[in-house]
């Protein structure tokens, strides 16, 4: 491992980039410990794996400042945690404890933190956050402070109206937006030839008026760096840009879905040679930022912050059924209150 | 943001809604509208209005005209026809601090963005905490020989959402004093101006700016010691005219005007009822689960003890607006029809 | 495991009590045997078991008075399934409830046992509750005249107002918020929309003119009114209030009766099976002085003077819980042996607690007999809403001026009525007795007797 070395040839200082490794390599052990919870029916709720698509995730939110907003879908907890969430309130959040994000009024990756981390609260109805990205982006836009606004959604979302009517909006106006698709090939068992006709997403774009960028999304520097420019592009007032980062969902659509309708070959090939994790981990020993110290150190941090997260979580009370009416309305002050904290804890 | 506080003096844009009121000063309905809105764009500069022709058109009904001129297109922006993404851009301004109002050319076009109000708007703040004031404006009702899709009463689908405050007055004082307050509230809201009463109703409406009608206030447009109508919308002014026929036979009659429709003024509602002992609920919205089936429920429910006879529901079939004029006639409640239930009530 | 309620023997009962368990836990019980005795508003009667099985739980205690539809016992039927309302014994089916709101409820009224004048048992009209209890039952006067709105129910029993008495001016007769209100503001006899009606109301004025509680002290013991006990006086109550009482009297010479009924008494019993007694003479001769003088049949509804073209007789009975009523009904087509056969079935199952509703309604005229208990004159209460009602005392061998101005010993009797000044006068009230004297002295009771 390089110490007090000139700049590597890559986008990013070092730092940085043992951050990222860092980051996919928490996201990974996190997606695979919340499965074989759920399996072993100590998770509540539901789990929307993000497994193998942790570069387009990483990659992208890399790109964003922490004052930029982040419009994710249910299957970007690694987005999410990338733009700064807290894995303590994330994981009590899947386990419905007060110290959730939202308090237990909403669960697994449905997770915002709005005032904190600019981190909008996702919903299923996809791509539902597109128009309301449209509106934050119009906001900076008129403050004119260079921030930008940048809004996830699968391949499948992209045949929804909303998606064109937000891209479309958002090209009329310029707006400092930056459009991700994670297309990790189905839509929940539908496979991209059955979604659109024309050979890829990103070419969607030419019709609106904006730039499209198609990137690997097992490299996640690619990614990055797409991410950078039309980040870069937005806050200059150049508009909006389309990003469409490819890659295989590795496991079902949610934690009961099995996905035997994914091509076997194509799982293997994915696996073997898209791993963003594994390709990024190998591009940073060749590069000499970690070695296998710094490699076993990394994962022992992992599996400690996700076990103190996960403890964190099961010591977190639920919410008090009492406040379960409040909070509809800005003046009861619910949300602006200490929360009442209900019994005790269940084992998990 | 800054706010600016306008002098009462400052009367007399060429454009200013206060300008078109009658020479006796009396304001129509529709100039009551428009000055609510000038008004609260001169008070706050957060407030801004966003809708499908509102700007160099001045909208469907000129609701808006002359805005552009005095505020200017970041203000006033006419949009794209995406429905959905005027919902949305709304709540991603909102939560950006903005306060905006945006405008349905007809209250039928908001099922075109249903997804956005009744998933993104209603939920956001019980979810989440963040606030999302939004208002949504459209004209409703029917009466007006528009036809299906220009003439629904859309208020059942969006209280039914929970989560916003829905408005429907039935005069330009209310109309101007609860818009005001809509704008001001912290939560989001539906404000249903009745078409048909736009240009047909007028009074003298308060110029003060501050002359506000809290959210959620019934009012007893007409005092009686017999038979209660609890009605709102266009339906107020029928009951009234059957009331004073009713007069002249004998029956005294009160009319309660919900004004808001939800969260409902249920004490005077209740109030009234414990006075007359009989309700007819009026309504134009569908019969079978319209606004009036949850007043006749509440007044079963809370003034029981105080009843004389059946809780009575008049409102049209569960079927759409039909255009000809006397099917449109009799689908409607009239005068006639109101003046016949309340025969039947008081007989009873 | 079936779930035994209490059940509803009429449709405006609300509430019975449990008499006494006939069945105790861990008996064993057959289908349709019965189970325990209640009484309620409207008569007393045993329950009989919906199925067969084990008694394994007795819920109340007896004497204790429930709402209709409480579980009041368990049985084991081998079915498993926890009870429920389905396996509770069909309402008013063991005893079909003939009650219309035309009908006064039947109700077990009263005779004290005490020295007090033995007051017929008025037959009255709504149970012994405040106005606004939902069993009140109200005089027929249209086809909503029995439903009683929830601010109409309220305002009587904020205002103690008795919604019997009040004339409905809603639709199908239905008493409205404004009738009570009228009936609030102006009382009844100066109102054009008040009227008060014959038949009697509940005894919501005693409520109200109740005097201070005076709870028993050294040396007196305190009871609870028995439920027969609390509605009898509510009825007496109501028809001493309700009514404008007058009373009559006529001495009788039955020297005759008295030396015929000597005479056949036990060929009369060995014949048909029952004690000849005067009563049904009585009886059989006041049938002809009603049919002489109908209006002393007859009752007033509303402005309406009903006059039926029939009798039924109300009897009265005393009986181990007070005074019940039952009734002959269609008294004027039967000779004297079948009047004396139905009074003494009638009394019979009255004292045994087995009358049905439908035996305790319907009197047009009633007929009270203190006189075997040795009372000379009585002044009973009007079994409401009959017009009077008939004393027949202890019948006494008495020194009497007779012919040509000599004294003898005949056996005399006084018979008394007490009628409603509202509709009788004294003429009518007086030549209706002179009648009855008439035929209990002239008529021939051998050949009526069948002997």
């Amino acid at each position: 491992m390089r110490s007090d070395a000139p700049a590597n040839d890559l986008p990013l200082p070092d730092e940085q980039l043992r951050d990222m490794l860092y980051l996919l390599k928490l996201a990974r052990y996190v997606d695979e410990r919340l499965e074989a919870l759920y399996r072993q029916g100590r998770l509540p709720g539901a789990i929307y794996s993000g497994r193998g698509q942790e570069g387009t995730h990483v990659g992208t939110v890399f790109a964003l400042e922490p004052r930029d907003s982040l419009f994710p879908t249910h299957r970007d907890l690694t987005a999410q945690l990338a733009k700064g969430l807290d894995l303590n309130r994330v994981l009590a959040q899947f386990w419905g404890r007060i110290d959730g994000y939202l308090r237990g009024r909403d669960g697994n990756s449905h997770i915002g933190d709005w005032d904190g981390n600019r981190t909008y609260a996702v919903m299923s109805h996809l791509p539902i956050a597109y128009p309301v990205a449209v509106g934050a982006a119009w906001a900076y836009q008129r403050a004119g402070d260079g921030r930008v606004a940048m809004a996830i959604c699968g391949d499948g979302a992209t045949s929804n109206g909303r998606w064109h009517e937000a891209i479309n909006w958002s090209a009329v106006q310029r707006l400092p937006v930056i459009w991700v698709v994670n297309n990790n090939q189905f839509a929940y068992s539908t496979p991209n030839e059955k979604e659109f006709a024309v050979p890829t997403i990103a070419e969607r774009a030419v019709a609106y008026g904006i730039p499209g960028v198609r990137v690997d999304g097992a490299d996640v520097l690619a990614v990055f760096e797409a991410a950078r420019d039309a980040v870069e592009r937005a806050r200059g007032g150049g508009g909006p840009t389309l990003i469409e980062s490819v890659s295989l969902r590795w496991r079902g659509h949610a934690g009961h879905d099995p996905a035997k309708y994914v091509p076997r070959e194509l799982l293997e090939h994915y696996m073997l040679s898209k791993d963003p994790v594994k390709n990024f981990e190998d591009r940073l020993r060749e590069a000499d930022i970690v070695d296998d110290a710094a490699i076993t150190d990394m994962q022992a941090r992992v599996e400690q912050a996700f076990e103190e997260a996960h403890a964190y979580a099961l010591a977190s009370p639920f919410p008090e059924p009492g406040d379960v009416d409040k909070g509809v309305w800005v003046e009861d002050g619910y949300w602006t209150a200490e929360p009442g904290r209900g019994g005790g804890t269940e084992a998990g | 943001m800054a706010s600016t506080t306008v002098e009462s003096g400052a009367a007399g844009h060429g454009a200013e809604p206060r300008g078109k009121r009658a020479e006796d000063g009396q304001a129509t309905y529709l100039i009551a509208v428009a000055e609510a809105l000038w008004e609260e764009m001169e008070r706050d500069e957060r407030v801004i209005m966003l809708g499908e022709d509102i700007g160099v058109y001045g909208g469907a009904f000129k609701v808006t005209e002359g805005f552009l001129e005095r505020f200017g297109p970041d203000r006033v922006m006419d949009t794209p026809i995406a429905e959905e993404t005027i919902v949305g851009f709304a709540v991603g301004a909102a939560m950006e601090g903005w306060r905006p109002v945006a405008e349905f050319q007809y209250s039928d076009f908001m099922t075109s963005g249903f997804d956005e109000i009744t998933t993104v708007l209603s939920r956001y703040h019980y979810r989440s905490g963040v606030k999302t004031p939004v208002v949504l404006r459209a004209p409703s009702g029917g009466g007006v020989r528009a036809s299906n899709f220009h003439s629904v009463n859309p208020e059942p689908w969006f209280a039914y959402a929970g989560g916003m405050k829905i408005m429907c007055p039935a005069f330009p004082s209310d109309a101007k004093g609860l818009l005001k307050s809509a704008v001001r509230d912290d939560n989001p809201s539906l404000f249903l101006e009745h078409k048909a009463l736009y240009r047909r109703i007028k009074e003298h409406v308060s110029e003060d700016a501050e002359a506000l009608i809290p959210i959620s206030s019934a009012a007893v447009k007409r005092a009686g010691d017999d038979v209660t109508i609890v009605t709102y919308g266009a339906m107020v002014h029928k009951a009234l005219e059957a009331a004073d026929t009713l007069a002249g036979r004998g029956v005294s009659v009160e009319v309660v005007d919900l004004r808001t429709v939800y969260p409902m003024d249920e004490e005077t509602v209740i109030r009234s009822i414990e006075k007359t002992s009989r309700a007819l609920v009026l309504y134009e919205s569908f019969h079978f689960l319209g606004i009036g089936a949850e007043v006749a429920s509440v007044i079963a429910e809370k003034a029981f003890e105080h009843l004389d006879a059946p809780v009575m529901r008049l409102a049209p079939p569960n079927h759409p607006v039909p255009f000809s004029p006397p099917l449109e006639d009799a689908f409607l409640p009239q005068v006639a029809d109101i003046e016949a239930a309340v025969d039947r009530l008081s007989a009873w | 495991m079936t779930s035994i309620q209490m059940p509803q023997l009429g449709e405006t009962i609300v509430e019975g009590t449990i008499l006494k368990w006939l069945k105790n836990e861990g008996d064993e019980v057959k289908a349709d045997e019965p189970l325990f005795e209640i009484s309620t508003d409207k008569v007393d009667t045993e329950v009989p078991s919906p199925v067969a099985g084990t008694v394994t739980k007795l819920l109340v205690a007896e004497g204790t008075t429930v709402p209709v539809g409480t579980a009041v016992m368990e049985i084991d039927d081998g079915s498993g399934a926890s009870g429920n309302g389905s396996s509770a014994p069909e309402p008013a089916a063991a005893v079909p409830a003939a009650e219309t709101p035309a009908a006064a409820p039947a109700q077990p009224p009263a005779m004290g046992a005490s020295a007090a004048p033995p007051s017929p048992a008025p037959q009255v009209q709504p149970s012994g509750q405040p106005a606004p209890a939902p069993s009140v039952t109200m005089p027929d006067r249209g086809p909503r005249s029995n439903i009683l709105s929830p601010i109409v129910r309220k305002l009587a029993h904020d205002r103690g107002i008795d919604l019997t008495t009040i004339a409905g001016t809603g639709e199908g007769g239905r008493i409205t918020k404004a009738d009570v209100l009228a009936a609030t503001a102006a009382p009844a006899a100066s109102s054009g929309t008040v009227t008060p009606l014959p038949s009697a109301g509940p005894a919501a004025a005693a409520v109200m003119v109740a005097p201070p509680s005076m709870p028993a002290g050294q040396g007196e013991d305190a009871q609870p009114m028995s439920h027969v006990r609390k509605a009898i006086a509510g009825h007496m109550l109501a028809s001493a209030q309700q009514t404008a009482r007058a009373w009559t009297m006529v001495e009788v010479n039955v020297d005759r009766l008295v030396r015929l009924r000597a005479e056949i008494k036990e060929k009369f019993q060995a014949n048909f099976g029952v004690k000849l007694t005067y009563l049904p003479m009585v009886t059989r001769a006041t049938i002809d002085a009603l049919q002489q003088f109908p209006l002393v049949n007859s009752r007033l509804d509303g402005e309406n003077i009903v006059t039926p073209r029939f009798v039924n007789m109300g009897i009265a009975v005393s009986y181990d819980a007070g005074l019940i009523v039952p009734v002959v009904k269609g008294a004027d087509g039967m000779n004297t042996v079948g009047i004396a056969r139905a009074i003494a079935d009638l009394a019979a199952r009255a004292r045994s607690h087995q009358l049905q509703p439908d035996e305790v309604q319907g009197a047009t005229f009633t007929i009270t007999n203190p006189g075997p208990y040795g009372s000379l004159v009585s002044v009973p209460i009007i079994n409401q809403p009959n017009a009077g009602i008939l004393s027949l005392d202890a019948i006494q061998k008495r020194p009497v001026v007779v012919e040509d101005d000599a004294i003898a010993v005949r056996s005399m009797v006084y018979i008394s009525m007490s009628w409603d000044h509202r509709l009788i006068d004294g003429e009518l009230a007086t030549r209706f007795l002179a009648r009855v004297k008439h035929n209990l002295e002239t008529w021939d009771f051998a050949e009526d007797l069948g002997l």
